[in-house]
């Protein structure tokens, strides 16, 4: 416990929760696991959508591939929410003053802010294109974007221990 | 494009060094050149996630000894009652570089029995 972090962060590590996730022989190992697991479902899914609108798997249909892997993604997404949650809670106090952690977060904040405008901008424009149709360069940049903001939030998620 | 291509780039190699640069604490801040044991009897033991540690008063100071994971202590026999409060312990390890009085174990000895951590 480090009294260095706000009120609240103490008060969340040394809640009933999070004395559960440290003593527990499995919990905390599950939710490591998990983590890893959850960000391998996530970015297979983000990656496929970002190859997409990059440009490459030109032959297929971009509208029918964005819908089957943003459905992958959101269920990743919420997996490592619920799994970060749970390795957060059992170290809150160090982990929210480690500025890798929040490095992290600022990044997280600005892919979901990439995913926001592609959804409301890029996506329905892209969405009844047919096959081998050029993509607006929008698509493309938000794109590249997106895959290096989210290797960026997975380098800085495994770098927290080192910091 | 070649100019979104260029700023994303620069962004995320500007996020990796940043981080260097801030570095704090983890396991790569412990100085294996200058190995340390600390004998004496255990005054404090939290066997908790990610990592056990105790408290040693050892002949020069007291000493917070990280250990392992708790699964991995129970996987080496090193159980809770095996660090508790009042066992006295060998511990040999690698000093912290940035928390003073704190190193990380690379194997205990308690009860004649010795038990590896990594």
């Amino acid at each position: 416990m480090t009294e260095a972090a706000p009120a609240i962060f103490v008060a969340i590590e040394a809640s009933g929760f999070g004395a559960a996730i440290r003593q527990s022989r499995w919990l905390y190992m599950v939710a490591n696991v998990g983590h890893i697991v959850s960000l391998m479902i996530f970015a297979g899914a983000i990656a496929v959508m970002d190859m997409r609108m990059a440009g490459a798997l030109a032959a297929t249909s971009p509208g029918y591939v964005l819908k089957v892997a943003r459905r992958v993604a959101i269920i990743g997404f919420i997996c490592l929410v619920i799994s970060g949650a749970f390795l957060f809670t059992a170290e809150a106090s160090h982990v929210i003053v480690n500025r890798v952690f929040q490095i992290k977060l600022a990044l997280i904040a600005l892919g979901l802010l990439n995913i926001a405008l592609f959804e409301i901008l890029i996506a329905p424009k892209v969405r009844d294109l047919p096959p081998l149709t050029p993509l607006p360069s929008e698509a493309r940049a938000t794109a590249f974007a997106s895959i290096s903001i989210w290797i960026a939030v997975a380098v800085c998620g495994r770098s927290i221990a080192y910091f | 494009m070649k100019h979104t291509r260029a700023v994303i780039a620069g962004f995320s190699i500007l996020a990796v060094t940043t981080m260097a640069a801030v570095a704090h604490h983890g396991w790569g801040s412990y100085d294996a050149s200058k190995p340390v044991t600390v004998d004496g009897p255990i005054l404090t033991s939290t066997f908790e996630n990610p990592h056990a540690t105790i408290a040693v008063k050892g002949a020069d100071k007291i000493w917070t000894v990280t250990l392992a994971p708790t699964s991995r202590m129970e996987a080496r026999g090193a159980r809770a009652d095996v660090v508790a409060v009042g066992k006295t312990v060998s511990a040999y390890g690698y000093p912290s570089t940035v928390e003073m009085n704190e190193m990380r174990a690379e194997r205990i000895t308690v009860d004649g029995k010795t038990y590896e951590l990594r």
